[in-house]
C-alpha cells in the first residue's frame, strides 16, 4: 500500500535508468588469522556514488572516476570502519579494489588486512559505512577463525563476533561420503581397479578366479593402498606441509584414471595394489581442495580431517560392496572379460578427456 | 545379454565424460575492469541535492522536507527503496526527537509506512493528529497503516474524517477496502460511482479509479475492474501499485500475453515478478532472466531480514519455484505483518495449492469474522472449507 504517497508529494526528478533493486547491502568478508585480520569490504557502486560523488555528472558511473577517488574511499572506510580485539583497537589499512557483480548490480570491493594487538578471535566490529546516506542499509559480516564462521547483520551498532561453533566430525563424514560418490573420476579409479579383481592372469590372459578367498584379498589390498596413499596426501596438505595446486592435481587424477584402465588393458603391472598406492597420492590432494573450499581454517583441523577421511572410506566401502558380489558371480562368462576390456578403453577415453579439459580451463 | 550389459556400461562412461568436469580451484576473484567501462548507472542529481542534504543533516527543516519528499516521488515512480533509506536517512537529525517540527512527523510517518514500519508510522501519526485532529493527510496515512493492521475501526473513522476534510471523493476511496466487509460492497461502489460523476479534475481520480477497480473484482466485476485500471493507469502512468492491480487481473484469466506487453518496460521487482510469472507460463525464453534475477535478489533480501518484499516472495515461491510449502509458510509471515485483503487471499490461494487447510485456519476465521465476501477467493475458500 503506497497510495498515501500521492496526495502527498507531486515532485519531478530527472530520469534514469533504473535496474531491478533490494535495499543496500555492504559485505564485509574477514578471516581471522592468530593477530591479523584479512579481508574485503563490498559497497554498492552506486551507494559509494552517493557517498562521495564520484561521477562526473553523466550518469554513468565508469570505472577510472572510481579509482581515481581511490585516497577519498580509504579515507572513506578508515573512518567508518573499525576492528577492535579482546586486546585493543586494530591497525586496519585498505587496499587493492576490484569490482564484483552482485545481486543488486556491481559492488566496488576494497581488499583490507588488520593487525591487531592480541589474538584477533573474538573480534568486534564497528561497521558504520553508508548509514548517513541510507538509513535502511545494513552491513552483512563473514567472519571467520579457527574454530569456525560467524554471520551477523549489522544496522550501525557495533557488533562482537566469536569463531563459529566446531563443525561435528559428523557433518565432515558425510562430506567425504558424498565427495567418493559425486566425485566420479575417484569412483573410475576405483572401479579400473576392482575391474580385473575376480579375474586371474594365466600366460598373459584373463582367466575366472577360482574361488572367493584370493579375490577378497585381492579387493583388501588394493582398497587398503588406496586408502592409505590418499590419507596420506590428504594429511599432508591439509597440514600445509605441501600442496599440489588444483590446476595439476585435476588433470593429474584425470590421467591417473586413464593409466589405471590401460593397466587393464595392457598390463604392465601386475600387483594392482601398487598401481592404487602410487596413484592414490595423487587422489588425496583432490581431497584436499575439497577441504579447503569448505573454508577450513589452518588449525584444529584434526576432527574434521578424521571425519572426512572416514567419510571417504564408507563412500568407497559402499561401492566395493555393490560391485564385487556382482562381479564374482559372473566372472566365468566370456562376456565379462571382454567387458573389463571395453570398459576400461571406455574409461581411457573418458579420463584423457578429462585432463585436457582440466588442463585447458 | 552381456553385449546389453557393456552397451550401458559404455553409455554410462559416456555420459560421465560429457559431464562438465569439476572446476579448478574456487573462489571468485576480484574484476579489475577496464578504465573507461561503465561500471553504474547512477543518477543524475538536480542542482542543489547535494547542498540540501547537507543542510537537512544539520538540521534544515525546509531542506530536509525538500529532499524527503523527492526520495519519497523517486520510491514511487522507480518502486525502488534505495530512496525510502535516503528519505530517511535526511530525517536523522531529528531521529530521537518525539515531535519533529512539521512537515517533518508527517513524512517521517509516511517513510516509515513505505518501509513497512507500521508501528513507527502509527506513533507518529498518532501524535499528530491528537495536535491537530484536522490534518487530511494525517488521517488518510493513519487510514492505510491502521487498513493494513487490521485496525478496522481507526481506518473507519478516519476515513470519514479525510471525508470531513478533504472531501467527498478522497473519503470514498479511503473507505473503499473497508466498505467490502460485511456485504457494504455495493453500496461503496454506488458511492464511489457517485463522488467521481462530480470530481471532475481533482488529482484524486486516478486513485479512486483503482480504489472502485479494487472493490470491482472483489464483487466479482472483472470487466468493470479492469476497465477502471486502465484508466487509473492513463491518468497517472508513474502509479506502479496499479499497473500491479491490472497484471494480477490479467493473470488471473490466464491473458499471459498481454501481461508482458503491459510490463515490458517494467523494472520494479513487483513488476519484474509478475512479467515473469507470465514468461515462466508461456514458457518464454526470457522468463531465465527475469527468474535468476528476482531468486537472486530475494535472496540477498533474506540475508538482510528484508519486509518489503514478502508477498512477492510468497507469490515467487507459488507460481514460478512450484514450492507450495514454502510459499504458504512466506504468506503466513506476511500475513503477520500485513493484513489486507491482498494477504489473505495469498494464505488461501498457497494453501490450497500446499493442501494444508490447518494452516489457513486463522485466516479462514479472520474472514468470516469480518464478513468478507470476495470473488477472486470464493473457489479457493469453498476448496478449504468443504474440507474436513
Amino acid at each position: 500500500m503506497k497510495r498515501a504517497v500521492a496526495a502527498l508529494a507531486l515532485v519531478i526528478a530527472t530520469a534514469t535508468p533504473a535496474l531491478a533493486h533490494t535495499e543496500s547491502d555492504g559485505y564485509l568478508e574477514l578471516v581471522a588469522d592468530g593477530a591479523t585480520v584479512t579481508g574485503r569490504v563490498d559497497l554498492g557502486a552506486r551507494d559509494l556514488d552517493d557517498a562521495l560523488d564520484l561521477d562526473d555528472g553523466d550518469g554513468q558511473l565508469r570505472w577510472d572516476e572510481i579509482t581515481a577517488a581511490t585516497p577519498r574511499l580509504h579515507a572513506y572506510l578508515t573512518e567508518r570502519i573499525h576492528l577492535r580485539a579482546r586486546s585493543g583497537d586494530c591497525r586496519l589499512d585498505f587496499d587493492r579494489l576490484g569490482v564484483v557483480e552482485r545481486a543488486d548490480g556491481a559492488h566496488v570491493a576494497v581488499t583490507l588486512r588488520a593487525v591487531c594487538p592480541g589474538p584477533a578471535d573474538p573480534l568486534t566490529v564497528d561497521y558504520r559505512a553508508l548509514f548517513d546516506v541510507d538509513a535502511q542499509h545494513r552491513g552483512l559480516i563473514r567472519f571467520t577463525a579457527a574454530a569456525g564462521t560467524t554471520v551477523a547483520i549489522t544496522a550501525g551498532t557495533p557488533v562482537t563476533l566469536v569463531g563459529g561453533a566446531r563443525p561435528s566430525i559428523r557433518s565432515f563424514l558425510t562430506t567425504g561420503v558424498w565427495h567418493i560418490w559425486h566425485g566420479i573420476d575417484h569412483v573410475c579409479f576405483l572401479l579400473a581397479l576392482l575391474l580385473p579383481a575376480v579375474l586371474s592372469r594365466r600366460g598373459g590372459r584373463y582367466a575366472p578366479a577360482p574361488a572367493l578367498g584370493p579375490v577378497v584379498r585381492d579387493v583388501l589390498a588394493v582398497v587398503t593402498a588406496f586408502t592409505l596413499a590418499h590419507s596420506i596426501t590428504l594429511a599432508i596438505a591439509t597440514m600445509g606441509w605441501f600442496t599440489l595446486a588444483p590446476r595439476i592435481a585435476e588433470p593429474a587424477i584425470a590421467l591417473s584414471v586413464a593409466a589405471a584402465a590401460a593397466n587393464n588393458v595392457w598390463p604392465v603391472i601386475d600387483g594392482r595394489w601398487a598401481v592404487a598406492f602410487a596413484l592414490g597420492l595423487l587422489h588425496g590432494f583432490g581431497f584436499s581442495s575439497v577441504l579447503v573450499d569448505l573454508g577450513l581454517p589452518g588449525r584444529a583441523l584434526g576432527p574434521a580431517l578424521f571425519g572426512f577421511n572416514l567419510g571417504v572410506e564408507l563412500g568407497q566401502l559402499a561401492i566395493v560392496v555393490g560391485f564385487l558380489p556382482i562381479a564374482f558371480a559372473v566372472r566365468r562368462t566370456r562376456g565379462y572379460r571382454w567387458f573389463v576390456i571395453v570398459g576400461s578403453a571406455a574409461m581411457i577415453l573418458v579420463a584423457m578427456h578429462w585432463a585436457i579439459a582440466r588442463a585447458t580451463a | 545379454m552381456l553385449a546389453a550389459g557393456a552397451a550401458v556400461l559404455l553409455a554410462i562412461v559416456v555420459a560421465i565424460g560429457v559431464a562438465p568436469p569439476r572446476p579448478a580451484g574456487s573462489g571468485a576473484a576480484l574484476r579489475t575492469p577496464r578504465a573507461d567501462e561503465v561500471i553504474a548507472a547512477v543518477r543524475a542529481r538536480a542542482p542543489g541535492e547535494r547542498t540540501a542534504r547537507r543542510q537537512a543533516a544539520a538540521g534544515d527543516v525546509a531542506a530536509a522536507a525538500r529532499i524527503v519528499r523527492e526520495d519519497l516521488a523517486l520510491a514511487r515512480r522507480l518502486g525502488d527503496p534505495r530512496y525510502l533509506g535516503h528519505a530517511k536517512a535526511a530525517l536523522a537529525h531529528w531521529a530521537d526527537q518525539l515531535e519533529p517540527p512539521p512537515p517533518l512527523g508527517l513524512l517521517r510517518a509516511t517513510v516509515a509506512q513505505a518501509l513497512h514500519d507500521f508501528a513507527g508510522a502509527r506513533l507518529d501519526l498518532d501524535r499528530l493528529l491528537a495536535r491537530d485532529p484536522t490534518d487530511a493527510q494525517a488521517h488518510l496515512t493513519r487510514a492505510v497503516v491502521a487498513l493494513v493492521t487490521g485496525d478496522r475501526s481507526t481506518a473507519e473513522a478516519d476515513c470519514a474524517a479525510v471525508t470531513a476534510t478533504a472531501g467527498e471523493l478522497w473519503g470514498a476511496a479511503c473507505a473503499a477496502p473497508l466498505v467490502g466487509y460485511a456485504g457494504g460492497g455495493p453500496a461503496g461502489r454506488a458511492r464511489l460511482h457517485q463522488a467521481l460523476r462530480h470530481a471532475g479534475r481533482d488529482p484524486g481520480v486516478a486513485w479512486a479509479r483503482t480504489a472502485l477497480a479494487d472493490l470491482d473484482r472483489q464483487l466479482g466485476d472483472e470487466a468493470a475492474a479492469e476497465l477502471g485500471y486502465r484508466t487509473a493507469v492513463a491518468l497517472d502512468p508513474a502509479d506502479l501499485y496499479t499497473q500491479a492491480a491490472l497484471a494480477d487481473l490479467l493473470l488471473a484469466a490466464h491473458r499471459d500475453a498481454e501481461v508482458v506487453a503491459l510490463l515490458a518496460e517494467a523494472t520494479a521487482d513487483h513488476l519484474v515478478l509478475r512479467r515473469a510469472i507470465a514468461l515462466h507460463r508461456t514458457a518464454g525464453a526470457d522468463a531465465r532472466r527475469d527468474v535468476d534475477g528476482l531468486r537472486a535478489r530475494f535472496a540477498a533480501g533474506a540475508a538482510r531480514g528484508d519486509r518489503l518484499h514478502q508477498r512477492e516472495h510468497a507469490m515467487f515461491l507459488l507460481a514460478i519455484e512450484g514450492q507450495p510449502a514454502a510459499a504458504l509458510t512466506a504468506a503466513l509471515t506476511n500475513w503477520e505483518l500485513q493484513r489486507e485483503l491482498a494477504d489473505a487471499r495469498l494464505v488461501v490461494a498457497t494453501a490450497v495449492a500446499a493442501g494444508d487447510r490447518a494452516a489457513a485456519a486463522p485466516v479462514l476465521a479472520w474472514l468470516r469474522a469480518a464478513q468478507i465476501d470476495d470473488a477472486i477467493m470464493a473457489a479457493d475458500r469453498a476448496a478449504l472449507e468443504g474440507q474436513p
